[in-house]
This record gives structure tokens, C-alpha cells and sequence, in this order.
């Protein structure tokens, strides 16, 4: 469904990304697994394509040079060069890191302004989709989301990028900053988006024993390169996984 | 151009900028020479310029020194998170403090400007001590309503010459003076400045604007520090408003116009915003055109606005950054292993 190929991207004399191939099949849940600075939200930003916005915005001010070699190709199309909002109209939408909401709206606003792409009629089926999903979001919706916690408002930066019924779902480190019965309970809805919706899920995470249980398959990213891949049960039994990420 | 298919650009430092960081800037002419010219060449350049052009143009040299003191003034309270849009009002308090030590005690030139730089800071900094506390747009709206409080407020009054101002101060003794002086207080404003903003002190500064928070969580008391910031960057513009009293030999309301306040920003915007020395490089483009297109009458404005639209649109990092990254940096094609 996806296919990154060769991709290569440089923070001016920085290499972000070094050679990095990787594809997801329809209906699989792939994890990208990495310690920080392994270049996991700078694939996130360049599968989104924000990356190539920030590339404009730095050139104009003469700041960072961004570069980016290799493709990534989409259900057959090539869409290196696509802008972002295009990529949503097909079906690729990222939950960036740090749970970006709009703190000044409500939840309920927040999720319409979300649905900006669905049609207006399917708007209520999809916001009562949400909050089955989170029915910790239900009593919230009329507060604003500047002062909901970490954990509803990373709930709510989820429920927001599955209004759009995404075909490929990018959750940029969904865990960060969350207790560890709140990331268990997220992880059961991410399991759940995925039975409910069938959407095809990419998670980016360094916590990795909460996530590879549930990951089809997964990849692990070292200071931008590809170190190890496999399907989830073989990662987790890897010692060297075990010995990085678990703390064994 | 030969395929750049696996080509990439790549930007790093001159090796002489590496060099000349180091202590061989001590030791050979050619790296000593890298440092010093671009500080150098604009000093002797305006030196010359200001010393040699007709009557007409010098003073425009010395509005145009005024202006520039004004926009690095601008530019480093910008660095140290004030925000400000009221130029004018400290412009404006040095310049009656000049006139009235001049105009009702009789001091002589060389005194009132030296006080009018201290107590014109100093009342600036009193008078916005109160609104220290707000941030940003706020702090901006203060200083814009101040100084057209203080000019109706001295219309209505009739206090220190009223509508008509006060005239009749002692001039400066002839035109070289006013030229040495304005253009030797610059370069001290700007070199004082720009050493001061990267000493260990002024660091708290710049820390100030880049995270208040996170800098009064490190147990710095910011208000303190931000009063000091704009005791400094009043008591310049304090300094070019007695100048000016005594240049034009006059002070009254026009001294708090919304020119002296809003130049100061274009020409930081067309210049490079936190870098003091582009604020002057700015200044120095924008009034001298001014005055050239004084030819074209009403469409002045209009060839002005054009200028300054095209300077942002093309340069939105301004003039200096630009300059400063072609000076110290060099690009070249490298292929990708």
C-alpha cells in the first residue's frame, strides 16, 4: 500500500534519514521502532509530506537547507512531491507528536474542524464512532482542549485524524508523556481502530513493549538507518530488542 | 550544468571563518583582515561620505546616523522581548529634557546632552515600569498611546512652550561637529550593543525573549532585568532626541510623531531582525532613499512602499542575515556515496 524507497533527507549537512526503504501492506499494523533522534517523526513528516512545507519555509528564509532523495509511492502513485493536504485527500493522515489540538476550541469543534474533508451527512456517525472509541472524551465535549490532560487530549488528536476515515494511519509517538495504564488503554484502541475500521496503521514509538505485541510487523530505525526488521512476536523475543528498548 | 541527479548542496563555513574563530586570528594579517573588514570598511566608508558630500547631503547623513541609532535601539530591545512601538516617546523625553536644562537653567550643550541621555532613560523606564510586566502586543499598545498622551497632553497645557515648543537653544558650533559626534555615537551605540548582547550578562537578555518562563525558573528576577534592557535602549534614543534639539535648535510636539517610531522597525525589518547591525545597514537604505525620491512628489510613498515590499518579499531573513551567510559560508555541489 505504501512504499518508501531509498529515502534519504538531510537537515542541511545533518543526515536525518539514511537509505531507508520500508512498505506496508493493507490492513497490517506497522511499528517503527527507535530510541530518539533515530529519524522516526522526520519519516512521519516526510509520509505526511509536511516535511516538504517546512523545506519551503526554511528556503524562504534562508535558513536549513532541506534535501530529500528517493521516492514514496501510495496505493500505485508516486506522491514524493505531493503537498500535504493533498496526501490527506487520498487517504494518508498523521497524529503528530505531542498531541496537537486546538486549545482555544472544544473537544466537539475540534472534531468537526477534523471532518473539514468528510461529507457533512456522515459527520454525526463518525463523531459517535470517536466516542465509542474514547468514551472518556464523551463527558469532556464541551471543554475546552486547552485544558484537557495529556492523555485526553492525546485521545483526542487520534479521534481527530480518524474523522477523515483515513486509509493510512500515522500515529506519530501516540505514548509520550502518558502513564503507563493510559498507554495500555490506548493501545487496546488502537487494536480496536484497526478491527472496527480496517484502516492500515503506522505507529512510531520508542516505548516498544507496549507496542510490538500488537504490530504486524515492525522496523527498527538507528540514527536514521534501518537496524533490524521483522513481525512482532520475532522482535520481541530478539535479545538485542530486549536488551535496547526493555531494559532487560 | 552537468546532472544533479545525485547532487546534493552542501553548506559549510569558509575555512577562513574557522580559522579566523581560532588564535590564528592573532597570528596571521590575512585572517585579522577577514575579521576586521566588514567592520571596518562601513565605518571609513560613512567617514568619508559624510566628510565629503554638499551641505545638503550631510545632514541628511546626520538624520539618517539619528534614525539608525533609533533602529538599533529598536532592535535591541526587540532581542530582550519588549516589543516596542514608542521610539518616539523616549525620542521625544530626551529631546524636552535637552530643551528645558537648555531653555530655563542655561545649560550649556555639553551638559544637558549627557544629562538628557540619563534622565531621559531614566523617566522612559519610570513611566513604563508599571506595564514592564506585560508581554508582546501589550506592551507594544503602551508605548504607542504614551508618547501621543504626552504630546496633547503638553498642547492642552501649554507647559514647556505649548503648541509653539520651545526655540532658541544653543546650536552645536558648526557642521563637522554634528558629524563627528552623531556618527561616533552610533558606532559606540552599535559596538557597545552587540558586545554587550553576547556577554554572559546580556545572555539573560536574549533569554528573556526566548522563554520568560523558563528563565524566571532559573531563578532570575526578569523584571529587574527588563527594566535595565529598557533603561538602555531609551537612554540611546534619549541621547539622538537632545541631538536633535539642539541640531534643529527647537523641541516641541513634533518630536513625538509616529515617524520616529515606526522607521525604526521597517528599517530593522529590511535589515534583520536581532542582529543590531542590520537595524543600521536598514536605516542607512531606507532614509537616504527617502530623500532621493523627494523628486518623485506624492508618489514618494508609493516607490517607498514598493522598496520596502520587495526587500521583505525577497529577503524575508533580512539584508544582513543574507550578507553575513555569503560572507562566512560557502556552498558547493557534493555526490552523494
Amino acid at each position: 500500500m505504501l512504499k518508501v524507497d531509498k529515502l534519504m533527507v538531510f537537515y542541511e549537512n545533518a543526515l536525518a534519514i539514511n537509505e531507508l526503504s520500508i512498505h506496508i501492506n493493507e490492513g497490517e499494523i506497522v511499528g517503527i521502532i527507535g530510541s530518539n533522534s533515530a529519524g522516526k517523526t522526520t519519516l512521519m513528516n516526510t509520509i505526511s509530506g509536511l516535511l516538504l512545507d517546512t523545506k519551503l519555509k526554511e528556503q524562504r528564509k534562508g535558513g536549513e537547507r532541506i534535501t530529500i532523495f528517493g521516492s514514496v509511492s501510495f496505493i500505485g502513485n508516486d506522491i514524493t512531491n505531493t503537498w500535504a493536504d493533498e496526501r490527506v485527500k487520498m487517504g494518508i493522515v498523521l497524529s503528530r507528536e505531542r498531541h496537537p489540538v486546538f486549545v482555544e476550541s472544544d473537544v466537539k469543534e475540534n472534531l468537526k474542524i477534523a471532518s473539514y474533508l468528510s461529507p457533512k451527512n456522515k459527520f454525526k456517525e463518525m463523531l459517535s464512532f470517536v466516542y465509542d472509541l474514547f468514551p472518556a472524551l464523551v463527558p469532556l465535549r464541551k471543554r475546552k482542549a486547552g485544558f484537557l490532560s495529556g492523555g485526553e487530549q492525546q485521545m483526542l488528536a487520534i479521534g481527530m485524524s480518524l474523522m477523515v476515515k483515513p486509509k493510512l494511519l500515522l500515529l506519530d509517538e501516540p505514548l509520550l508523556g502518558l502513564a503507563p495504564t493510559i498507554q495500555v488503554k490506548l493501545i487496546e484502541s488502537i487494536v480496536k481502530i484497526r478491527k472496527e475500521t480496517n484502516v492500515t496503521i503506522l505507529i512510531c514509538e520508542q516505548f516498544a513493549r507496549p507496542v510490538l505485541p500488537i504490530i504486524d510487523r515492525g522496523y527498527v530505525l538507528e540514527n536514521g538507518m534501518l537496524a533490524l526488521e521483522g513481525t512482532g512476536n520475532e522482535l520481541f523475543n530478539n535479545p538485542e530488542i530486549k536488551a535496547a528498548y526493555f531494559g532487560v | 550544468m552537468k546532472n544533479r541527479e545525485n547532487y546534493r548542496k552542501e553548506r559549510i563555513d569558509r575555512c577562513i571563518k574557522a580559522r579566523s574563530d581560532d588564535i590564528y586570528a592573532l597570528s596571521s594579517y590575512k585572517e585579522m583582515w577577514y575579521l576586521i573588514f566588514p567592520r571596518v570598511v562601513p565605518i571609513i566608508g560613512i567617514a568619508i561620505l559624510a566628510y565629503f558630500l554638499p551641505l545638503y547631503w550631510k545632514k541628511v547623513v546626520i538624520t539618517t546616523c539619528i534614525f539608525a541609532m533609533l533602529a538599533v535601539s529598536w532592535d535591541f530591545l526587540s532581542s530582550c522581548g519588549l516589543l516596542s512601538l514608542g521610539q518616539a516617546l523616549f525620542f521625544g523625553i530626551g529631546s524636552y529634557t535637552a530643551g528645558c536644562l537648555n531653555h530655563y537653567f542655561h545649560f550649556p550643550i555639553y551638559l544637558t546632552i549627557p544629562i538628557a541621555t540619563i534622565c531621559g532613560g531614566f523617566i522612559s523606564t519610570i513611566l513604563l515600569l508599571p506595564v514592564i510586566r506585560l508581554r508582546g502586543i501589550y506592551f507594544a499598545m503602551v508605548t504607542l498611546i504614551l508618547p501621543l498622551m504626552l504630546a496633547r497632553g503638553i498642547e492642552a497645557t501649554h507647559v514647556f512652550g505649548g503648541n509653539e515648543g520651545i526655540t532658541g537653544l544653543s546650536p552645536f558650533p558648526n557642521v563637522w561637529v554634528e558629524l563627528t559626534f552623531i556618527i561616533a555615537g552610533m558606532w559606540a551605540a552599535l559596538f557597545a550593543l552587540r558586545r554587550f548582547i553576547s556577554s554572559d550578562y546580556g545572555l539573560i537578555f536574549v533569554s528573556i525573549r526566548d522563554n520568560d518562563r523558563a528563565t524566571m525558573a532559573s531563578g532570575i528576577n526578569i523584571y529587574a532585568f527588563k527594566a535595565q534592557a529598557l533603561f538602555i535602549g531609551s537612554s540611546i534614543c534619549a541621547f539622538c532626541g537632545a541631538f536633535m534639539t539642539h541640531l534643529y535648535m527647537f523641541t516641541g510636539i513634533p518630536v513625538f510623531t509616529m515617524e520616529f517610531s515606526i522607521l525604526p522597525i521597517a528599517a530593522s525589518a529590511i535589515g534583520g531582525i536581532g542582529t543590531l547591525a542590520g537595524p543600521l545597514l536598514g536605516a542607512f537604505i531606507l532614509v537616504p532613499l527617502s530623500e532621493i525620491l523627494r523628486e518623485f512628489g506624492s508618489l514618494r510613498v508609493v516607490f517607498y512602499g514598493l522598496v520596502l515590499v520587495v526587500c521583505v518579499v525577497a529577503l524575508p531573513e533580512g539584508i544582513f542575515h543574507y550578507l553575513s551567510r555569503k560572507y562566512n559560508e560557502m556552498e558547493r555541489w557534493v555526490r552523494l556515496e
